[in-house]
């Protein structure tokens, strides 16, 4: 049971770890992300120098985005820098999970950072296909969302 | 891995711009309805002092892929980077015109790891994104 707490600058200490649900990369995702994105390339529809089809690169950065919600209720924040690096192709029938830690947690110009590196992975054969970082805003203690 | 070959790309020369209108239901698809959310509650967007609902910022670095993508083919969806900061908010109902200019090469193993700036510009006249993306070439 996870007692869910607004997350914040005091509360969030560096070494935290965090871990997204599964999630089975369906053709519908696929295409949905083509829609919001206005990206239609070939590859992620229909024959691709893979084999078969893949995903968009950028698929899954949602999914390591959100695995602060694992754990903390995220008020709406600025997200300041986004980092990654793409290592094997993203295809439909992966499930995969991103995995998480805070390296860094820093105040500049009066406003709160954290800093959490991440790897997102086919969880069947544990290849690492995403890994990077991300910069979000906090606030500095506690907060209610409403 | 088949790629495309460094010696056709050159330092200083700019991708074609690719312009994206972000509606709604963009928006929508990317995020996920939720109310209480500044991406897709207009409402809520407008009582946190928002005109309209915000697009996530990682909506960008998908069109930076895609541009990337254009350039370097396989050889950014295996082995490409993005590095990109978040500058200004961006709005349902928003125009982007992304930009990328070649701004190195540099040997990485026996391949070319070929690095474009970027920057996302709104009808506003504002930057949105700025930052790196990079990929190897032959």
């Amino acid at each position: 049971m996870i007692e869910f707490k607004t997350i914040s600058y005091d509360l969030v200490q560096v070494g935290e770890e965090f871990k997204s649900d599964d999630f089975l990369i369906k053709p519908e995702d696929v295409e949905t992300f083509a829609f919001a994105v206005d990206d239609h390339h070939p590859w992620y529809f229909d024959r691709s120098p893979y084999g078969g089809p893949i995903a968009h690169p950028v698929l899954l950065a949602n999914q390591a985005l959100m695995m602060r919600h694992s754990r903390y209720i995220i008020p709406a924040g600025l997200h300041a820098k986004m980092q990654m690096e793409f290592v094997e192709p993203l295809r439909a029938g992966m499930r995969v999970r991103s995995y998480g830690k805070v390296i860094d947690k820093l105040e500049k110009r009066g406003r709160y950072y954290m800093v959490t590196e991440f790897e997102t992975k086919d969880e069947e054969s544990g290849t690492v296909l995403v890994r990077g970082q991300f910069t979000q805003m906090l606030f500095k203690g506690e907060r209610h969302v409403a | 891995m088949s790629l495309n070959k460094a010696a056709s790309i050159n330092i200083g020369d700019e991708l074609a711009p690719r312009v994206k209108q972000i509606a709604q239901r963009q928006i929508d698809a990317y995020s996920g309805v939720r109310p209480k959310s500044i991406h897709t509650d207009v409402e809520w967007a407008q009582k946190k002092g928002f005109s309209a609902p915000l697009a996530q910022g990682l909506m960008s670095t998908a069109y930076v892929s895609q541009m990337m993508v254009d350039l370097l083919g396989e050889g950014f969806v295996r082995g490409g980077k993005i590095n990109v900061a978040f500058i200004k908010p961006v709005l349902a109902g928003d125009t982007l015109t992304m930009h990328g200019v070649v701004k190195s090469k540099a040997a990485e193993s026996d391949k070319t790891r070929v690095t474009v700036e970027f920057w996302c510009e709104s009808q506003r006249g504002e930057k949105t994104l700025v930052g790196t993306a990079s990929g190897l070439a032959a």
